[in-house]
Protein backbone atom coordinates (compact mmCIF):
# COMPACT_ATOMS: atom_id res chain seq x y z
CA UNK A 1 0.00 0.00 0.00
CA UNK A 2 2.34 2.70 -1.22
CA UNK A 3 0.02 5.09 -2.97
CA UNK A 4 -1.22 6.67 0.21
CA UNK A 5 -4.64 5.09 -0.34
CA UNK A 6 -5.99 3.33 2.68
CA UNK A 7 -3.45 4.86 5.04
CA UNK A 8 -5.69 6.11 7.75
CA UNK A 9 -3.34 8.19 9.83
CA UNK A 10 -0.29 8.65 7.63
CA UNK A 11 0.47 11.70 5.60
CA UNK A 12 2.48 11.24 2.46
CA UNK A 13 5.67 13.21 2.91
CA UNK A 14 8.60 13.89 0.64
CA UNK A 15 11.95 15.42 1.43
CA UNK A 16 12.25 19.08 0.43
CA UNK A 17 15.35 18.50 -1.70
CA UNK A 18 16.50 16.12 -4.42
CA UNK A 19 18.66 13.47 -2.71
CA UNK A 20 21.56 13.41 -5.17
CA UNK A 21 25.02 12.63 -3.81
CA UNK A 22 28.39 13.42 -5.33
CA UNK A 23 30.80 10.80 -4.07
CA UNK A 24 34.47 11.13 -4.58
CA UNK A 25 35.29 7.89 -6.34
CA UNK A 26 38.89 8.03 -5.16
CA UNK A 27 42.03 7.56 -7.21
CA UNK A 28 41.44 3.87 -7.68
CA UNK A 29 37.97 4.09 -9.23
CA UNK A 30 39.08 7.11 -11.26
CA UNK A 31 41.87 5.10 -12.82
CA UNK A 32 39.43 2.25 -13.41
CA UNK A 33 36.97 4.59 -15.15
CA UNK A 34 39.76 6.17 -17.20
CA UNK A 35 40.79 2.66 -18.24
CA UNK A 36 37.24 1.79 -19.33
CA UNK A 37 37.20 4.82 -21.63
CA UNK A 38 40.22 3.29 -23.36
CA UNK A 39 38.62 -0.19 -23.32
CA UNK A 40 41.04 -1.37 -20.71
CA UNK A 41 40.10 -3.46 -17.67
CA UNK A 42 42.30 -2.25 -14.82
CA UNK A 43 42.35 -4.05 -11.49
CA UNK A 44 44.16 -3.31 -8.26
CA UNK A 45 46.49 -5.87 -6.74
CA UNK A 46 47.63 -6.37 -3.18
CA UNK A 47 51.42 -6.42 -3.08
CA UNK A 48 51.42 -8.59 0.03
CA UNK A 49 48.99 -11.42 -0.82
CA UNK A 50 48.63 -10.94 -4.57
CA UNK A 51 44.84 -10.74 -4.46
CA UNK A 52 43.46 -8.96 -7.52
CA UNK A 53 40.40 -6.77 -6.98
CA UNK A 54 38.01 -5.91 -9.81
CA UNK A 55 36.39 -3.40 -9.51
CA UNK A 56 39.58 -2.12 -7.94
CA UNK A 57 39.62 -1.58 -4.20
CA UNK A 58 41.93 0.80 -2.41
CA UNK A 59 42.39 -1.57 0.52
CA UNK A 60 43.07 -5.28 0.77
CA UNK A 61 40.70 -6.37 3.52
CA UNK A 62 42.78 -9.45 4.27
CA UNK A 63 46.16 -7.71 4.56
CA UNK A 64 44.73 -4.57 6.17
CA UNK A 65 46.81 -2.44 3.84
CA UNK A 66 46.57 -0.32 0.72
CA UNK A 67 46.62 -2.00 -2.69
CA UNK A 68 49.43 -0.27 -4.55
CA UNK A 69 49.80 -2.26 -7.78
CA UNK A 70 47.77 -2.18 -11.00
CA UNK A 71 47.25 -4.97 -13.48
CA UNK A 72 45.48 -4.90 -16.83
CA UNK A 73 43.18 -7.89 -17.22
CA UNK A 74 41.91 -9.55 -20.40
CA UNK A 75 38.35 -8.87 -21.56
CA UNK A 76 37.35 -12.43 -20.85
CA UNK A 77 35.97 -14.07 -17.77
CA UNK A 78 33.72 -16.76 -16.36
CA UNK A 79 30.17 -16.64 -15.02
CA UNK A 80 30.34 -17.61 -11.35
CA UNK A 81 26.60 -17.28 -10.78
CA UNK A 82 23.67 -15.65 -12.56
CA UNK A 83 19.97 -14.88 -12.41
CA UNK A 84 17.25 -14.21 -14.95
CA UNK A 85 15.72 -11.05 -13.50
CA UNK A 86 12.03 -10.51 -14.22
CA UNK A 87 11.78 -7.57 -11.84
CA UNK A 88 13.93 -4.60 -10.93
CA UNK A 89 13.65 -1.70 -8.50
CA UNK A 90 11.70 1.22 -9.95
CA UNK A 91 12.39 4.90 -9.24
CA UNK A 92 9.80 4.76 -6.46
CA UNK A 93 11.81 2.10 -4.64
CA UNK A 94 9.34 -0.72 -5.34
CA UNK A 95 9.71 -3.81 -7.52
CA UNK A 96 8.46 -3.46 -11.09
CA UNK A 97 8.30 -5.89 -14.00
CA UNK A 98 11.16 -5.39 -16.44
CA UNK A 99 10.11 -4.85 -20.09
CA UNK A 100 12.21 -7.91 -20.95
CA UNK A 101 13.80 -10.36 -18.52
CA UNK A 102 17.54 -9.76 -18.28
CA UNK A 103 20.45 -11.93 -17.24
CA UNK A 104 22.53 -10.56 -14.39
CA UNK A 105 25.72 -12.44 -13.62
CA UNK A 106 28.70 -12.36 -11.32
CA UNK A 107 31.61 -12.50 -13.75
CA UNK A 108 35.11 -13.24 -12.57
CA UNK A 109 37.55 -11.81 -15.08
CA UNK A 110 40.52 -13.99 -15.96
CA UNK A 111 43.21 -13.02 -13.48
CA UNK A 112 40.82 -11.46 -10.94
CA UNK A 113 39.93 -12.82 -7.52
CA UNK A 114 36.65 -10.93 -7.12
CA UNK A 115 33.52 -10.64 -9.25
CA UNK A 116 31.73 -7.88 -11.08
CA UNK A 117 27.93 -7.90 -11.24
CA UNK A 118 27.17 -7.33 -14.91
CA UNK A 119 24.52 -7.80 -17.57
CA UNK A 120 24.97 -10.72 -19.96
CA UNK A 121 23.36 -10.43 -23.40
CA UNK A 122 22.36 -13.99 -24.16
CA UNK A 123 19.30 -16.19 -24.39
CA UNK A 124 20.68 -18.61 -21.87
CA UNK A 125 23.27 -18.62 -19.19
CA UNK A 126 24.96 -21.15 -16.97
CA UNK A 127 27.56 -21.22 -14.26
CA UNK A 128 30.94 -21.61 -15.92
CA UNK A 129 29.91 -19.86 -19.16
CA UNK A 130 32.90 -18.11 -20.72
CA UNK A 131 32.09 -14.49 -21.54
CA UNK A 132 33.71 -11.43 -23.10
CA UNK A 133 33.18 -7.73 -22.51
CA UNK A 134 31.07 -5.79 -25.02
CA UNK A 135 32.15 -2.17 -25.38
CA UNK A 136 29.84 0.69 -26.16
CA UNK A 137 31.03 2.48 -29.31
CA UNK A 138 29.82 5.88 -28.14
CA UNK A 139 29.28 5.81 -24.40
CA UNK A 140 27.25 8.58 -22.75
CA UNK A 141 29.60 8.53 -19.81
CA UNK A 142 32.27 6.36 -18.27
CA UNK A 143 29.72 4.02 -16.69
CA UNK A 144 28.32 3.13 -20.11
CA UNK A 145 31.68 2.32 -21.69
CA UNK A 146 31.38 -1.30 -20.65
CA UNK A 147 27.83 -2.11 -21.66
CA UNK A 148 27.49 -5.84 -21.10
CA UNK A 149 29.06 -9.26 -21.67
CA UNK A 150 28.38 -11.87 -24.31
CA UNK A 151 29.19 -15.55 -24.58
CA UNK A 152 32.58 -16.37 -26.07
CA UNK A 153 32.27 -18.05 -29.47
CA UNK B 1 30.04 -15.53 30.97
CA UNK B 2 30.96 -13.65 34.15
CA UNK B 3 27.36 -12.64 34.76
CA UNK B 4 24.38 -14.74 33.79
CA UNK B 5 21.94 -12.86 31.57
CA UNK B 6 18.43 -13.96 30.65
CA UNK B 7 15.52 -12.87 28.51
CA UNK B 8 12.76 -12.32 31.07
CA UNK B 9 10.14 -10.54 29.00
CA UNK B 10 9.11 -10.20 25.35
CA UNK B 11 6.37 -8.87 23.11
CA UNK B 12 5.68 -8.49 19.42
CA UNK B 13 2.99 -6.43 17.75
CA UNK B 14 0.90 -8.20 15.13
CA UNK B 15 2.81 -8.04 11.84
CA UNK B 16 0.79 -6.19 9.25
CA UNK B 17 1.02 -4.97 5.69
CA UNK B 18 -0.14 -1.51 6.62
CA UNK B 19 -0.33 -0.92 10.36
CA UNK B 20 -2.81 1.75 11.35
CA UNK B 21 -0.41 3.22 13.90
CA UNK B 22 2.61 5.47 14.07
CA UNK B 23 6.01 3.91 14.73
CA UNK B 24 5.95 5.53 18.17
CA UNK B 25 2.72 3.74 19.07
CA UNK B 26 4.01 0.42 17.70
CA UNK B 27 7.13 0.78 19.85
CA UNK B 28 5.10 1.82 22.90
CA UNK B 29 2.84 -1.24 22.55
CA UNK B 30 5.75 -3.65 22.27
CA UNK B 31 7.82 -2.01 25.02
CA UNK B 32 4.99 -1.76 27.57
CA UNK B 33 3.86 -5.30 26.91
CA UNK B 34 7.39 -6.70 27.18
CA UNK B 35 7.97 -4.83 30.42
CA UNK B 36 4.63 -6.03 31.83
CA UNK B 37 5.46 -9.62 30.90
CA UNK B 38 8.72 -9.24 32.81
CA UNK B 39 6.79 -7.99 35.83
CA UNK B 40 8.85 -4.80 35.94
CA UNK B 41 8.17 -1.09 35.71
CA UNK B 42 9.99 1.67 33.83
CA UNK B 43 11.94 2.54 36.99
CA UNK B 44 13.61 -0.88 36.81
CA UNK B 45 15.10 -0.28 33.35
CA UNK B 46 18.80 0.55 33.39
CA UNK B 47 19.54 0.86 29.70
CA UNK B 48 17.54 0.97 26.45
CA UNK B 49 18.92 -0.11 23.09
CA UNK B 50 16.85 0.28 19.93
CA UNK B 51 17.38 -1.01 16.40
CA UNK B 52 16.20 1.35 13.73
CA UNK B 53 17.45 2.87 10.55
CA UNK B 54 17.50 6.39 9.16
CA UNK B 55 16.62 5.15 5.66
CA UNK B 56 13.61 3.25 6.92
CA UNK B 57 12.30 6.04 9.06
CA UNK B 58 12.97 8.85 6.59
CA UNK B 59 14.75 10.91 9.23
CA UNK B 60 18.21 11.17 10.64
CA UNK B 61 18.92 10.05 14.18
CA UNK B 62 16.06 7.60 13.90
CA UNK B 63 16.04 6.81 17.62
CA UNK B 64 14.97 10.40 18.16
CA UNK B 65 11.38 10.41 19.40
CA UNK B 66 11.66 6.72 20.21
CA UNK B 67 13.02 7.71 23.61
CA UNK B 68 9.51 8.32 24.96
CA UNK B 69 7.79 5.13 23.77
CA UNK B 70 10.77 2.92 24.61
CA UNK B 71 10.86 4.11 28.23
CA UNK B 72 14.30 5.67 27.79
CA UNK B 73 13.62 9.20 29.05
CA UNK B 74 16.60 10.32 31.17
CA UNK B 75 18.11 6.85 30.99
CA UNK B 76 21.19 5.30 29.48
CA UNK B 77 20.09 4.93 25.83
CA UNK B 78 21.67 4.05 22.49
CA UNK B 79 20.82 2.38 19.17
CA UNK B 80 22.20 0.18 16.45
CA UNK B 81 21.42 0.74 12.80
CA UNK B 82 21.29 -2.98 12.13
CA UNK B 83 19.06 -5.90 12.93
CA UNK B 84 17.59 -5.95 16.43
CA UNK B 85 19.57 -9.07 17.29
CA UNK B 86 22.58 -6.72 17.37
CA UNK B 87 20.68 -4.33 19.66
CA UNK B 88 20.31 -7.31 21.98
CA UNK B 89 24.07 -7.88 21.73
CA UNK B 90 24.75 -4.28 22.69
CA UNK B 91 22.32 -4.59 25.61
CA UNK B 92 23.93 -7.87 26.67
CA UNK B 93 27.33 -6.17 26.76
CA UNK B 94 25.92 -3.32 28.86
CA UNK B 95 24.60 -5.85 31.38
CA UNK B 96 27.86 -7.84 31.34
CA UNK B 97 29.69 -4.61 32.17
CA UNK B 98 27.99 -4.78 35.55
CA UNK B 99 26.64 -1.24 35.33
CA UNK B 100 23.05 -2.26 34.70
CA UNK B 101 20.74 -5.11 35.69
CA UNK B 102 17.85 -4.59 33.24
CA UNK B 103 17.89 -3.70 29.55
CA UNK B 104 15.03 -2.95 27.18
CA UNK B 105 15.72 -3.92 23.55
CA UNK B 106 13.44 -2.85 20.70
CA UNK B 107 13.40 -3.22 16.93
CA UNK B 108 10.78 -1.68 14.68
CA UNK B 109 10.01 -0.64 11.12
CA UNK B 110 7.10 -0.04 8.78
CA UNK B 111 7.61 -1.01 5.15
CA UNK B 112 4.32 0.70 4.33
CA UNK B 113 6.06 3.99 5.08
CA UNK B 114 9.31 3.70 3.14
CA UNK B 115 10.13 2.67 -0.46
CA UNK B 116 10.53 -1.05 0.23
CA UNK B 117 13.64 -1.84 -1.83
CA UNK B 118 15.39 1.55 -1.72
CA UNK B 119 17.28 0.89 1.54
CA UNK B 120 18.79 -2.30 0.05
CA UNK B 121 19.96 -0.40 -3.03
CA UNK B 122 21.52 2.20 -0.74
CA UNK B 123 23.72 -0.50 0.83
CA UNK B 124 25.41 -1.21 -2.53
CA UNK B 125 28.88 0.08 -3.36
CA UNK B 126 27.89 3.59 -4.51
CA UNK B 127 30.57 4.11 -7.15
CA UNK B 128 29.91 1.00 -9.21
CA UNK B 129 27.12 -1.43 -8.29
CA UNK B 130 24.59 1.23 -7.41
CA UNK B 131 25.33 3.09 -10.64
CA UNK B 132 24.81 -0.04 -12.75
CA UNK B 133 21.27 -0.57 -11.44
CA UNK B 134 21.47 -4.36 -11.61
CA UNK B 135 21.76 -5.42 -8.00
CA UNK B 136 19.05 -5.13 -5.39
CA UNK B 137 18.02 -7.35 -2.49
CA UNK B 138 16.17 -9.80 -4.74
CA UNK B 139 18.68 -10.08 -7.60
CA UNK B 140 21.57 -10.32 -5.13
CA UNK B 141 19.81 -13.10 -3.22
CA UNK B 142 19.10 -14.83 -6.54
CA UNK B 143 22.82 -14.82 -7.36
CA UNK B 144 23.48 -16.33 -3.93
CA UNK B 145 20.78 -18.99 -4.42
CA UNK B 146 22.07 -20.02 -7.85
CA UNK B 147 25.63 -20.22 -6.58
CA UNK B 148 24.57 -22.48 -3.69
CA UNK B 149 22.39 -24.68 -5.92
CA UNK B 150 25.14 -25.05 -8.49
CA UNK B 151 27.88 -26.00 -6.03
CA UNK B 152 25.84 -28.54 -4.08
CA UNK B 153 23.17 -29.76 -6.51
CA UNK B 154 20.27 -28.27 -4.57
CA UNK B 155 16.91 -28.24 -6.40
CA UNK B 156 14.33 -25.48 -6.67
CA UNK B 157 11.83 -27.86 -5.06
CA UNK B 158 14.07 -28.22 -2.00
CA UNK B 159 14.17 -24.42 -1.67
CA UNK B 160 10.41 -24.22 -2.18
CA UNK B 161 10.01 -26.78 0.62
CA UNK B 162 11.42 -24.23 3.08
CA UNK B 163 8.77 -21.69 2.09
CA UNK B 164 5.99 -24.31 2.22
CA UNK B 165 7.09 -25.40 5.70
CA UNK B 166 7.46 -21.90 7.14
CA UNK B 167 4.33 -20.37 5.60
CA UNK B 168 2.41 -23.45 6.75
CA UNK B 169 3.83 -23.10 10.28
CA UNK B 170 2.78 -19.44 10.32
CA UNK B 171 -0.87 -20.51 10.39
CA UNK B 172 -0.34 -21.34 14.07
CA UNK B 173 1.28 -17.98 14.81
CA UNK B 174 -1.47 -15.37 15.31
CA UNK B 175 1.02 -12.50 14.84
CA UNK B 176 2.30 -13.64 11.42
CA UNK B 177 1.60 -11.48 8.37
CA UNK B 178 1.80 -14.21 5.70
CA UNK B 179 0.38 -17.60 6.59
CA UNK B 180 -0.67 -20.16 4.00
CA UNK B 181 -2.81 -23.03 5.33
CA UNK B 182 -1.53 -26.33 3.99
CA UNK B 183 1.14 -24.63 1.86
CA UNK B 184 2.67 -27.03 -0.66
CA UNK B 185 5.86 -27.12 -2.71
CA UNK B 186 3.71 -26.99 -5.87
CA UNK B 187 2.00 -23.84 -4.63
CA UNK B 188 5.36 -22.17 -3.94
CA UNK B 189 6.72 -23.28 -7.31
CA UNK B 190 3.65 -21.75 -8.95
CA UNK B 191 4.15 -18.34 -7.37
CA UNK B 192 5.47 -15.48 -9.50
CA UNK B 193 9.13 -15.63 -10.54
CA UNK B 194 10.97 -12.50 -9.37
CA UNK B 195 14.61 -13.27 -10.21
CA UNK B 196 15.31 -16.91 -10.98
CA UNK B 197 15.37 -19.07 -8.91
CA UNK B 198 13.61 -16.79 -6.40
CA UNK B 199 9.83 -16.79 -6.46
CA UNK B 200 7.48 -14.50 -4.62
CA UNK B 201 6.69 -17.02 -1.86
CA UNK B 202 10.44 -17.58 -1.32
CA UNK B 203 11.08 -13.89 -0.60
CA UNK B 204 10.31 -11.86 2.53
CA UNK B 205 7.06 -9.91 2.64
CA UNK B 206 7.07 -6.13 3.21
CA UNK B 207 5.99 -5.81 6.83
CA UNK B 208 5.10 -3.34 9.57
CA UNK B 209 5.76 -4.32 13.17
CA UNK B 210 7.79 -4.10 16.36
CA UNK B 211 9.43 -6.51 18.77
CA UNK B 212 10.73 -5.83 22.29
CA UNK B 213 12.58 -8.01 24.76
CA UNK B 214 13.70 -7.39 28.33
CA UNK B 215 17.12 -8.68 29.34
CA UNK B 216 18.12 -9.01 32.98
CA UNK B 217 21.23 -10.01 34.87
CA UNK B 218 22.03 -11.21 38.36
CA UNK B 219 19.35 -11.32 41.03
CA UNK B 220 16.71 -9.68 38.82
CA UNK B 221 17.04 -12.54 36.37
CA UNK B 222 17.04 -15.23 39.07
CA UNK B 223 13.86 -13.85 40.66
CA UNK B 224 12.04 -13.28 37.35
CA UNK B 225 8.69 -14.80 36.34
CA UNK B 226 10.48 -16.63 33.58
CA UNK B 227 13.97 -16.84 32.17
CA UNK B 228 15.54 -17.97 28.92
CA UNK B 229 19.24 -17.78 29.70
CA UNK B 230 21.74 -16.60 27.09
CA UNK B 231 24.31 -19.43 27.01
CA UNK B 232 26.33 -18.19 24.09
CA UNK B 233 26.60 -15.62 21.33
CA UNK B 234 28.79 -15.28 18.26
CA UNK B 235 28.87 -12.75 15.44
CA UNK B 236 31.04 -12.28 12.36
CA UNK B 237 31.15 -9.98 9.36
CA UNK B 238 31.87 -11.24 5.85
CA UNK B 239 33.20 -9.45 2.75
CA UNK B 240 31.09 -7.38 0.35
CA UNK B 241 28.99 -9.65 -1.81
CA UNK B 242 31.10 -9.48 -4.97
CA UNK B 243 34.26 -10.29 -3.03
CA UNK B 244 33.27 -13.55 -1.34
CA UNK B 245 32.02 -16.98 -2.36
CA UNK B 246 28.22 -16.83 -2.32
CA UNK B 247 27.67 -20.58 -2.15
CA UNK B 248 28.24 -20.77 1.59
CA UNK B 249 27.70 -18.63 4.68
CA UNK B 250 31.20 -18.41 6.08
CA UNK B 251 30.50 -15.69 8.63
CA UNK B 252 27.46 -17.57 9.93
CA UNK B 253 29.54 -20.71 10.39
CA UNK B 254 32.19 -18.77 12.29
CA UNK B 255 29.51 -17.08 14.42
CA UNK B 256 27.95 -20.44 15.22
CA UNK B 257 31.29 -22.01 16.12
CA UNK B 258 32.05 -19.12 18.49
CA UNK B 259 28.59 -19.29 20.02
CA UNK B 260 28.73 -23.08 20.46
CA UNK B 261 32.15 -22.87 22.14
CA UNK B 262 30.74 -20.35 24.63
CA UNK B 263 27.61 -22.42 25.23
CA UNK B 264 29.53 -25.68 25.51
CA UNK B 265 27.76 -27.24 22.54
CA UNK B 266 29.70 -29.93 20.70
CA UNK B 267 26.99 -31.59 18.64
CA UNK B 268 24.50 -28.90 17.61
CA UNK B 269 22.36 -31.30 15.58
CA UNK B 270 21.67 -33.28 18.76
CA UNK B 271 21.96 -30.69 21.51
CA UNK B 272 19.81 -27.96 19.95
CA UNK B 273 16.09 -28.65 20.25
CA UNK B 274 14.77 -25.84 18.07
CA UNK B 275 16.01 -22.96 15.91
CA UNK B 276 14.57 -19.65 14.76
CA UNK B 277 16.53 -18.56 11.69
CA UNK B 278 16.44 -15.27 9.75
CA UNK B 279 15.74 -16.67 6.28
CA UNK B 280 15.09 -13.54 4.25
CA UNK B 281 14.89 -15.84 1.26
CA UNK B 282 13.99 -19.52 1.43
CA UNK B 283 17.36 -20.86 0.21
CA UNK B 284 19.11 -19.08 3.09
CA UNK B 285 17.49 -21.47 5.55
CA UNK B 286 19.09 -24.43 3.77
CA UNK B 287 22.46 -22.67 3.73
CA UNK B 288 22.02 -21.91 7.43
CA UNK B 289 21.36 -25.60 8.26
CA UNK B 290 24.85 -26.28 6.96
CA UNK B 291 26.58 -23.28 8.51
CA UNK B 292 24.97 -24.02 11.88
CA UNK B 293 26.16 -27.62 11.75
CA UNK B 294 22.66 -29.13 11.70
CA UNK B 295 23.78 -31.18 8.70
CA UNK B 296 26.96 -31.65 6.67
CA UNK B 297 28.13 -29.12 4.06
CA UNK B 298 26.02 -29.39 0.93
CA UNK B 299 23.33 -31.48 2.62
CA UNK B 300 20.81 -28.70 3.35
CA UNK B 301 18.47 -30.01 0.65
CA UNK B 302 18.50 -33.56 2.01
CA UNK B 303 17.98 -32.20 5.52
CA UNK B 304 14.73 -30.44 4.60
CA UNK B 305 13.63 -33.49 2.59
CA UNK B 306 14.12 -35.65 5.70
CA UNK B 307 11.45 -33.68 7.56
CA UNK B 308 13.88 -33.00 10.43
CA UNK B 309 13.04 -29.29 10.55
CA UNK B 310 9.26 -29.62 10.46
CA UNK B 311 7.32 -28.66 13.56
CA UNK B 312 7.16 -32.37 14.48
CA UNK B 313 10.72 -33.14 13.35
CA UNK B 314 13.84 -33.77 15.42
CA UNK B 315 15.05 -30.17 15.03
CA UNK B 316 12.13 -27.85 14.26
CA UNK B 317 13.21 -24.67 12.45
CA UNK B 318 11.02 -21.57 12.36
CA UNK B 319 7.83 -22.87 13.98
CA UNK B 320 6.79 -19.18 14.05
CA UNK B 321 6.91 -19.05 10.26
CA UNK B 322 10.24 -17.25 10.31
CA UNK B 323 11.07 -14.17 8.30
CA UNK B 324 9.17 -15.46 5.27
CA UNK B 325 6.02 -14.99 7.37
CA UNK B 326 6.93 -11.51 8.66
CA UNK B 327 9.95 -9.28 8.13
CA UNK B 328 9.74 -6.01 9.99
CA UNK B 329 13.28 -4.89 9.13
CA UNK B 330 15.34 -4.22 12.30
CA UNK B 331 12.85 -6.32 14.30
CA UNK B 332 13.20 -9.61 12.39
CA UNK B 333 16.27 -11.07 14.11
CA UNK B 334 15.14 -9.77 17.49
CA UNK B 335 11.83 -11.56 16.90
CA UNK B 336 13.80 -14.78 16.35
CA UNK B 337 15.34 -14.25 19.77
CA UNK B 338 11.91 -13.58 21.33
CA UNK B 339 10.46 -16.65 19.62
CA UNK B 340 13.33 -18.87 20.77
CA UNK B 341 12.84 -17.57 24.33
CA UNK B 342 9.09 -18.23 24.13
CA UNK B 343 9.81 -21.83 23.13
CA UNK B 344 12.11 -22.26 26.15
CA UNK B 345 9.57 -20.81 28.58
CA UNK B 346 6.69 -22.76 27.05
CA UNK B 347 4.76 -19.65 26.07
CA UNK B 348 4.71 -20.03 22.28
CA UNK B 349 1.00 -20.91 22.22
CA UNK B 350 -0.24 -22.87 19.22
CA UNK B 351 3.21 -23.08 17.68
CA UNK B 352 4.84 -24.34 20.90
CA UNK B 353 7.16 -27.31 20.39
CA UNK B 354 7.28 -29.71 23.32
CA UNK B 355 10.33 -30.16 25.49
CA UNK B 356 12.53 -27.31 24.19
CA UNK B 357 15.48 -26.96 26.57
CA UNK B 358 18.05 -25.46 24.23
CA UNK B 359 17.10 -23.11 21.38
CA UNK B 360 19.07 -21.20 18.75
CA UNK B 361 18.25 -17.77 17.33
CA UNK B 362 19.88 -16.18 14.27
CA UNK B 363 19.87 -12.63 12.95
CA UNK B 364 21.49 -11.14 9.85
CA UNK B 365 22.24 -7.76 8.32
CA UNK B 366 23.44 -6.81 4.84
CA UNK B 367 23.06 -8.10 1.30
CA UNK B 368 23.34 -11.89 0.98
CA UNK B 369 23.60 -12.22 4.78
CA UNK B 370 26.88 -10.32 5.02
CA UNK B 371 26.80 -10.21 8.85
CA UNK B 372 25.45 -12.94 11.06
CA UNK B 373 24.77 -13.31 14.76
CA UNK B 374 23.86 -16.50 16.59
CA UNK B 375 22.53 -16.99 20.11
CA UNK B 376 21.99 -20.16 22.09
CA UNK B 377 19.37 -19.95 24.83
CA UNK B 378 18.78 -22.44 27.62
CA UNK B 379 16.23 -23.12 30.33
CA UNK B 380 16.89 -23.50 34.03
Amino acid sequence: MKSGEGLKNVKRMSVPFAPVFNWSVGNWMEQFFDGLKQKKILASKCAACGRVYLPPRMICERCFDKTEEWVELPETGTVETYTMAHVGVADNGELEDLPEPQIIAMVKHDGADTCMAVRVDAQDCNVGLRVKAVWNAEPDGVLDALSAYRALD
Amino acid sequence: MEREVAIIGYAQTPYEEDADASREILVLRAAREALASAGLSRDDIGTVITANNDYLDGRTISNMRLVEPSGACLKDESKVEMDGAYAALYALMRLLSGFHDVAMVIGESQASVYPTYAPGVMTLDPTWDRQRGLLNEVSAAALQARSYMNTYGISEEQIAAVAAKNLGNAVKNPLALRAVPGATVEQVMGSRMLCSPIREMCAWPATDGACAIVLAAGDVARKANRAAWIRGVGFYHDSYLTERPLDKMTSLKMAADKCYAMAGIEHPEVEIDLAEISELFAHEELMAYEALGFCAEGKGGEFIDSGATRMDGILPVNPSGGVLAANAVCAAGLARLAEAAMQITGEAGDHQVKGVKTALAHGQTGLCAQENIVYVLGGE
